[in-house]
């Protein structure tokens, strides 16, 4: 078996086990530490897959900022009482979503990709500079927005 | 069996995990956190089918990272406001409030 292929499926089982525990361990403190887990085991597949700046991107920003984040606020917060479950509707649309997304990707065929990708750095970073400026600047005028709005909002409670 | 098809089983079963906790739970924090374990289901998902354009591909998901991170800062200020409004995180007392 190919060295890459191993890795991939190493980390896909990795990611499942993760997965499953960020959503069904009682401590969310633990489950927000797994979703930074999760978060760099999907960096690894998009490294493995090529895409080297999104992995980068996802563990600097996601799992650096945001998921270190939601870690901080469960730490401060606590369990917030008693949690509620209701594992028969969980497994149930569970089921349904995995059938849809199965028969779908089947339906529709998968497009055949070659993997890891070839991505050029200078193409990437000369496109979103040029063709793509608005968008970042709009993108960077909303994040702005949107972390004043949080602090807005989290004081004002 | 190639990796594209092992992404694409990976991401479908994130997908489907993140479906359960968030219909399982009553937990404003919980639900958070099954929906990111569906967004990154979804990244994978994405990665995995559409590799024509890579370049184009590598924008797109760098968007999406920043808007969800943005979308993380909102919802857990609003986590932070509910909580300290009503000391529980249980979304049963947004449904009794007719939110």
């Amino acid at each position: 078996m190919d060295v890459v292929l191993l890795l991939g499926v190493l980390v896909a089982i990795a990611s499942v086990i993760v997965a499953l525990l960020t959503v069904t361990l009682r401590d969310l403190v633990y489950s927000s530490s797994l979703l930074a887990v999760l978060g760099s085991l999907v960096a690894a597949f998009l490294a493995l897959l090529g895409y080297y700046i999104v992995a980068a991107f996802i563990v600097i920003v996601y799992v650096g900022a945001a998921v270190m984040f939601i870690v901080l606020t469960v730490s401060m917060l606590g369990g917030g009482g008693v949690e509620a479950r209701n594992n028969l509707r969980g497994v149930l649309a569970a089921s349904v979503t995995l059938v849809a997304f199965t028969v779908a990707l089947i339906t529709l065929g998968i497009p055949p990709g070659t993997f890891p990708v070839n991505v050029d750095v200078r193409v990437v970073s000369d496109s979103l500079l040029s063709d793509y400026a608005v968008a970042l600047v709009v993108l960077l005028v909303a994040l702005a927005a949107t972390v004043i709005e949080g602090i807005s909002v989290a004081r004002r409670g | 069996m190639s990796l594209q098809y092992v992404v694409l089983a990976t991401s479908i079963a994130l997908v489907a995990i993140g479906v359960y906790g968030l219909t399982s739970s009553n937990n404003l924090v919980r639900q958070l956190l099954s929906i990111e374990v569906l967004f990154n289901g979804v990244v994978l998902l994405v990665a995995a089918i559409a590799s024509a354009n890579p370049g184009m591909l590598t924008l797109l998901l760098v968007i999406l990272v920043s808007v969800v991170s943005g979308e993380v800062i909102i919802v857990m200020a609003l986590v932070i406001s509910m909580y300290r409004a009503s000391r529980t995180l249980s979304s049963d007392v947004l449904e009794e409030r007719g939110v």
